[in-house]
C-alpha cells in the first residue's frame, strides 16, 4: 500500500471493499481510512461469502478494542486472514489467549526481551546490521525491500538458536503466513499456503525441541528459554512452545523489514528529514518512532466482542468480528498533527501504536527498537545519500503492510 | 523441510500394492479412499464426507493435517509431504498420493 497518500478521493463507505488485495497491492487505502474515521468511525462489511465484520479506525477506539480483553477476546482469533473460523489454537497460542492465563505465560517469556536484557545484544546486533548494509555501498541497484527480508532472521537467529542454513527457508514460511495470497509467496490455493506455511514452522520448532531433548544439550537462546519456563508452576505443554516458538518466529521475522523499507522510502521522499537525522543522530530513537507510525507494518489486528459493545457511537453485537486498523489508528489527526507528514521531530510519534496495544502489546518491541535505531545509526552514518531505483512494489495482503520491492541506490558518505 | 513421500514401518499390515486391505471386515477389501474418507472425518469430526471433498471447505487447518499426517504414516507407513498433502486437497487424491509413496514412486 502508498504510504504517502494520493488525492482525496470520494468514497462510498457503504461498497468499500477493506478486504480488496489491490486496495492494498496496488491502491491507497489511506484516503478510505481519513473517511471512515471522519464519517464511519464504527464502520460494518459484509463479504460476499456471508462473513461480515466491524471496523475501528480511529486511534481512542483501536487502542479501547486492543485494549480490553473483557469486552474483546483474543481467544477466536487475532489475525483476519482467519475471519469466521474459531482458532484452532484458542488458549494455546499466546496471541490467542486472554489474561488471565495470558499473564502467567507473557511474564516469563517476557522477561528475557526487556530494553535491559536485550542490549547486552547491541554489540552483535551492530555486526550484522554493519554486514547486511555493506552490499549497498558499491553503488549499484541494491533491492532493499528484498534483502531486507532477511534482516529480522541475521538478527535474531542467534538469538532464537536457530542455525544459519535454516534462516531463508524459515523467512519465506513466515512471508506465506502473512501475504498467502501474494504471487511471491501463494503454493496453490490461500487456504493451502497458509496451512503449509502454519504446518512447517510449527513442525519446524517441534522438531527443534525435540533435538534439544534427545541431546540434552542447553543454551541461552530463546527456544531453550520457552523449553525452561514454568508459568503457574509448570512447564509449557509442547504444543505451547511449537506454536508460541512459532508465533516469535513470525512475529520477529514478517514486520520489522517492512519499518525499514517503509522508513527508508520516507526518506527518500523527505530529503531534508534524512539531512536532519544525519546532522543530529540524537534524533534517530525519534526517527525510528516516526518510522513505526508512518509504516504501521502490522495493519491491523482483530477481535471479537464478548458481549453487547458501544464503541464510537455505534453497538458491535455479541460475538461479532471487530478489526482495529492500527494503520489508520497511527495517521489519525486527532491524536497526530498533520499526520500524513513524516517528520521524525514530531514530539509524540512514541505514542504510536505500531506495536499494537494493552496486553498484547507486541513482547519483541525493545527488540526491534534496539535493531532499527541501531540500523539507521549504521545508515545515516555511511550513506550520503539515498535515491530510488525504480518503483517500489506493495505487499498484496490487508494484514500486513510492506513492500516485496524498494530499488535504491547509495551514495558513500566520505566524511563520517 | 520438504521431502518426497517415505516409506516408515507401518502399524497395521495387509495391504497390496493396489492399496486393498484382506483384513477388512464384513468380507470384502474396503478401498483405500474409503480408508482415508473414513479417517478424515473421524479427525475432521464430520460424518458425512466424499472422496472429492476439499480439505478445506471441510474445516481442516494445519493442525487437523498435521494429525492426519501421523494417523498415514502409523497406518501405511508412508510419510506423506506437507506440501503434496496440502495441494492434494481431497481423500481420493491423498490415496492416489499413499500408493505412489508405497510403490516406492
Amino acid at each position: 500500500m502508498r504510504l504517502t497518500p494520493g488525492p482525496a478521493r470520494d468514497i462510498d463507505l457503504d461498497t468499500v471493499d477493506l478486504f480488496d488485495l489491490d486496495l492494498y497491492g496496488t491502491g491507497d487505502p489511506h484516503p478510505v481510512w481519513d473517511v471512515m474515521r471522519a464519517k464511519a468511525p464504527l464502520h460494518h462489511q459484509a463479504l460476499p461469502d456471508g462473513r461480515d465484520f466491524w471496523s475501528v479506525t480511529r486511534y481512542e477506539d483501536v487502542c479501547r478494542v486492543l485494549g480490553d480483553h473483557r469486552e474483546f477476546t483474543s481467544e477466536r482469533g487475532t489475525v483476519p486472514t482467519h475471519l469466521g473460523q474459531d482458532d484452532v489454537a484458542a488458549g494455546v497460542l499466546l496471541t490467542s489467549t486472554d489474561p488471565p492465563r495470558h499473564t502467567e505465560v507473557r511474564r516469563p517469556l517476557g522477561s528475557k526481551l526487556t530494553a535491559r536484557a536485550v542490549k547486552s545484544w547491541e554489540d552483535s546486533i551492530r555486526r550484522s546490521v554493519t554486514r547486511f548494509l555493506e552490499p549497498a555501498l558499491d553503488g549499484e541497484v541494491f533491492d532493499l525491500a528484498e534483502k531486507a527480508l532477511l534482516l529480522p532472521a541475521i538478527v535474531t537467529g542467534p538469538l532464537l538458536g536457530i542455525p544459519e542454513k535454516d534462516w531463508a527457508e524459515l523467512v519465506h514460511l513466515t512471508a506465506m503466513v502473512t501475504a498467502p495470497s501474494d504471487p511471491h509467496f501463494q503454493l496453490g490455493s490461500e487456504a493451502a499456503t497458509l496451512a503449509i506455511s502454519h504446518h512447517e514452522l510449527v513442525g519446524y520448532v517441534s522438531e527443534w525441541v525435540k533435538d534439544r531433548r534427545d541431546s540434552g544439550a542447553e543454551d541461552d537462546s530463546l527456544l531453550h528459554h520457552l523449553m525452561s519456563v514454568r508459568p503457574g508452576g509448570a512447564p509449557l505443554s509442547d504444543q505451547e512452545i511449537a506454536l508460541d516458538g512459532y508465533s516469535i518466529l513470525l512475529g520477529a521475522n514478517v514486520t520489522t523489514p517492512h519499518t525499514v523499507s517503509g522508513t527508508v522510502q520516507a526518506l527518500i521522499e523527505w530529503p531534508e528529514q534524512f539531512r536532519k537525522a544525519q546532522a543530529d543522530p540524537t534524533l534517530i530513537p525519534n526517527l525510528v518512532e516516526e518510522g513505526l507510525r508512518w509504516t504501521s507494518a502490522a495493519c491491523n489486528f482483530m477481535r471479537y466482542a464478548a458481549t453487547d459493545v458501544p464503541v464510537a457511537g455505534g453497538v458491535i453485537p455479541a460475538g461479532a468480528a471487530v478489526v482495529a486498523w492500527i494503520g489508520s489508528a497511527n495517521r489519525d489527526s486527532a491524536q497526530f498533527a498533520a499526520p500524513h507528514t513524516f517528520d521524525i521531530t514530531r514530539p509524540n510519534a512514541k505514542r504510536q501504536v505500531a506495536f499494537g496495544f494493552g496486553p498484547h502489546f507486541c513482547i519483541g518491541a525493545p527488540l526491534a527498537r534496539l535493531t532499527l535505531r541501531v540500523l539507521f545509526e549504521e545508515l545515516l552514518h555511511r550513506f550520503d545519500s539515498l535515491d530510488l531505483a525504480g518503483e517500489p512494489e506493495h505487499l498484496r495482503s490487508y494484514f500486513i503492510a510492506g513492500m516485496t520491492h524498494l530499488p535504491i541506490t547509495a551514495q558513500k558518505r566520505l566524511t563520517p | 523441510m520438504e521431502s518426497a513421500p517415505q516409506v516408515v514401518h507401518p502399524r497395521r499390515g495387509g495391504q497390496d500394492e493396489t492399496g486393498q486391505r484382506h483384513d477388512a471386515p464384513s468380507g470384502g477389501p474396503v478401498p483405500l479412499v474409503d480408508e482415508i474418507v473414513a479417517l478424515w472425518g473421524e479427525l475432521l469430526n464430520c460424518p458425512e464426507i466424499g472422496a472429492e471433498d476439499d480439505f478445506f471447505a471441510l474445516g481442516g487447518n494445519s493442525l487437523t493435517g498435521i494429525k492426519i499426517i501421523e494417523r498415514v504414516a502409523l497406518d501405511y507407513g508412508v510419510r506423506l509431504s506437507v506440501r503434496d498433502f496440502y495441494l492434494a486437497q481431497t481423500p481420493a487424491r491423498v490415496a492416489g498420493l499413499i500408493k505412489q509413496g508405497r510403490s516406492g514412486t
